[in-house]
């Protein structure tokens, strides 16, 4: 009875959370998915594991090097803590790397939760796209620990047509190593997208961004906290909301500065963009630094489409909502210019643009 | 080519344009001129169809179609063009992807075949070349880092790509340094100056009349037309203002 255990929204770091469409995803029956997992992955070559309503599902799976077992999690998340059981994990030694390996998630009905855990040891480098898809409430639990000079990219897109997914995410990244882990919430789910990333190691990389897109009476939202502990670490926080109807995105990013973790280098771009104005976008930038020699750059705003770039537009002859989809598909495309295998980026822009047509 | 009869227009329920009148035929340019406030922008912005310009009485016809009916983009596909005083940014959409839409999209309006990736390159590149751009200019987003002679050229090399009948051009000259109003009025010239086509510029200053000759000037005061006369008249202007001429 996992739900009886849920955040309340009286609790601060939960105020925006959609914890009724989480139970109610929780208690939707399972029903065929009627997609083929198979036509979830990119045309990519690489690793690939599929869990249908988290269980591993091995006729569509060519694991490589990442290995399916049963975890415990070894966290006081209230959702993340949910996630125990069978799970995946990608350990890599030394200098060895992995790329292009994707996961599936596809959804039924019901609850399932994945654990998982990513291990990269010195210099080791991964890229990684998962993607969530059907019904249901998929919760996950990610760890991340990065050696020195280790690269984690990471791509999530969340495109359930309805229910619920909620992501925690918790990366310690060590001296040099880079972590880059880049969301978009396409879909029709509702969503919590929350992360801890702590900059263990002098000189470490962190960055958690993305895009989500709301309509009708969705609700979906990010919230990250990036902890620097050490000195010259860098951070990014790009996140971007575009909201229709009556929806709801809230974005929530926090940058702590530990004392001593000088030349710390920090952005958080938070940027809501309402297509409508029964539509909301709360957004809620957080700072807390105790070192005196820090570059924390940081921005907030809402806003609708611009008239004058709109009327531009048509007076060169683009229709109204062509003129409209151009405009938001800029607002969105620097956030998902982060990722950096351009055919990951591609496919996610593609989803991007289809939410776009379907909203404007 | 273009008819405009007692053109009465508001924003937010203000009268800015008091009954115009102006008739443009193909192959002449006209110059509007007049003091800050006469309506000059009003007058492109309602021609153009922007939102909240409204006009509440008077006919406009173009090509002797109801212009006032049509939405901006269908304006654009029936062959005009508006100039804008300040060219807008659009951060994230490149020159190129904004013109070929735009160009595409008007072809398709007009039901005629579509330009390709490599039929539109070459067609810009060649109006950013008149214009004296750099070519990589078309690859950077829309006016975004432009100075205000690039806004403007980059103005001129969108109305080469686009090719309209009519252009409406506002404050074209504004921001210019002597070469770029050299380049942009070599361009007007260029683009415009044909027998199936037309230019009415928009100007508070005599100085880009210099490059491109008008064959009619109207001077422009509180909303309506009130002298018109031909390119002599925009000297008389300069030379003794306009307090003299609108009084």
């Amino acid at each position: 009875m996992t739900v009886l255990d849920l955040p309340s929204t009286r609790q601060e770091a939960w105020r925006w959370a959609d914890m009724a469409t989480l139970r109610a995803a929780a208690a939707l029956p399972p029903t065929p998915a009627g997609v083929d997992p198979a036509d979830l992955f990119l045309d990519l070559d690489g690793p690939r594991l599929c869990f249908v309503d988290g269980v591993f599902e091995p006729a569509h799976s060519r694991p490589g090097p990442v290995e399916v077992i049963r975890q415990i999690a070894a966290t006081d998340h209230p959702l993340g803590s949910l996630a125990i059981g069978e799970g995946w994990a990608l350990r890599l030694g030394a200098e060895h790397a992995a790329t292009c390996i994707q996961i599936v998630h596809l959804g039924t009905g019901g609850e399932n939760h994945v654990p998982a855990r990513i291990l990269l040891a010195d210099d080791a480098v991964a890229t990684l796209v998962e993607t969530f898809a059907g019904t249901g409430w998929a919760n996950r639990l990610t760890a991340i620990a990065l050696g020195k000079g280790a690269r984690l990219m990471r791509s999530v897109r969340l495109v359930q047509s309805e229910g619920f997914v909620s992501i925690r995410d918790e990366a310690e990244i060590g001296e040099a190593a880079s972590l880059v882990s880049i969301f978009l919430g396409a879909g029709g789910m509702g969503s919590r997208i929350d992360g801890a990333l702590t900059l263990t190691g002098k000189g470490a990389f962190a960055e958690m961004g993305g895009v989500l897109l709301t309509s009708g009476a969705q609700k979906q939202e990010a919230a990250v906290a990036v902890r620097h502990e050490q000195i010259e670490g860098t951070s990014r926080q790009i996140w971007r909301a575009v909201a229709a109807d009556q929806s709801v995105a809230s974005l929530a990013a926090r940058v702590e500065v530990a004392r001593g973790a000088q030349q710390t280098d920090g952005e958080q771009s938070l940027r809501g963009l309402l297509l409508q104005r029964t539509a909301t976008v709360n957004l809620k930038p957080e700072l807390e630094i105790f070192a005196d020699d820090v570059k924390c750059a940081h921005g907030a705003t809402v806003g609708e489409l611009d008239r004058n770039a709109l009327f531009y537009l048509e007076s060169r002859g683009i229709e109204a909502p062509q003129a409209k989809a151009l405009l938001t598909h800029a607002f969105v495309a620097d956030a998902l210019a982060r990722i950096g295998e351009e055919p990951v980026r591609e496919a996610f822009l593609a989803d991007a643009a289809t939410w776009l047509e379907a909203a404007l | 080519m273009l008819n405009i009869q007692n053109l009465h227009a508001e924003i937010d329920g203000k009268e800015i344009l008091k009954g115009l009148t102006l008739s443009v035929n193909a192959g002449e340019v006209h110059a509007i001129m007049g003091p800050n406030g006469a309506g000059k922008s009003t007058l492109g912005y309602v021609l153009g169809g922007r939102g909240g310009y409204e006009a509440t009485s008077g006919s406009v016809t173009f090509d002797g179609q109801n212009l006032l009916e049509l939405a901006p983009h269908e304006r654009a596909a029936a062959g005009l063009f508006l100039g804008f005083q300040y060219p807008v940014e659009i951060p994230g959409v490149s020159n190129v992807q904004f013109l070929r839409e735009a160009a595409n999209a008007q072809r398709r309006h007009r039901g005629e075949a579509q330009l390709s990736g490599a039929e539109f390159l070459k067609l810009a590149r060649a109006q950013a070349a008149a214009l004296g751009m750099d070519a990589e200019m078309l690859k950077r987003p829309v006016n975004v880092g432009f100075s205000g002679g690039e806004k403007k050229r980059n103005e001129m090399v969108q109305m080469g790509i686009l090719n309209p009948k009519l252009a409406i051009l506002d404050e074209t000259d504004s921001g210019l340094d002597i070469d770029a109003l050299k380049a942009v009025g070599e361009g007007i010239n260029r683009i415009m100056r044909a027998p199936d086509k037309a230019v009415l510029l928009i100007t508070h200053y005599q100085r880009l009349l210099d490059y491109v000759k008008p064959d009619f000037v109207h001077v422009l005061a509180d909303g309506r037309i009130v002298r018109s006369g031909g390119p002599e008249l925009a000297h008389e202007l300069e030379r003794e203002g306009y307090g003299a001429l609108a009084a």
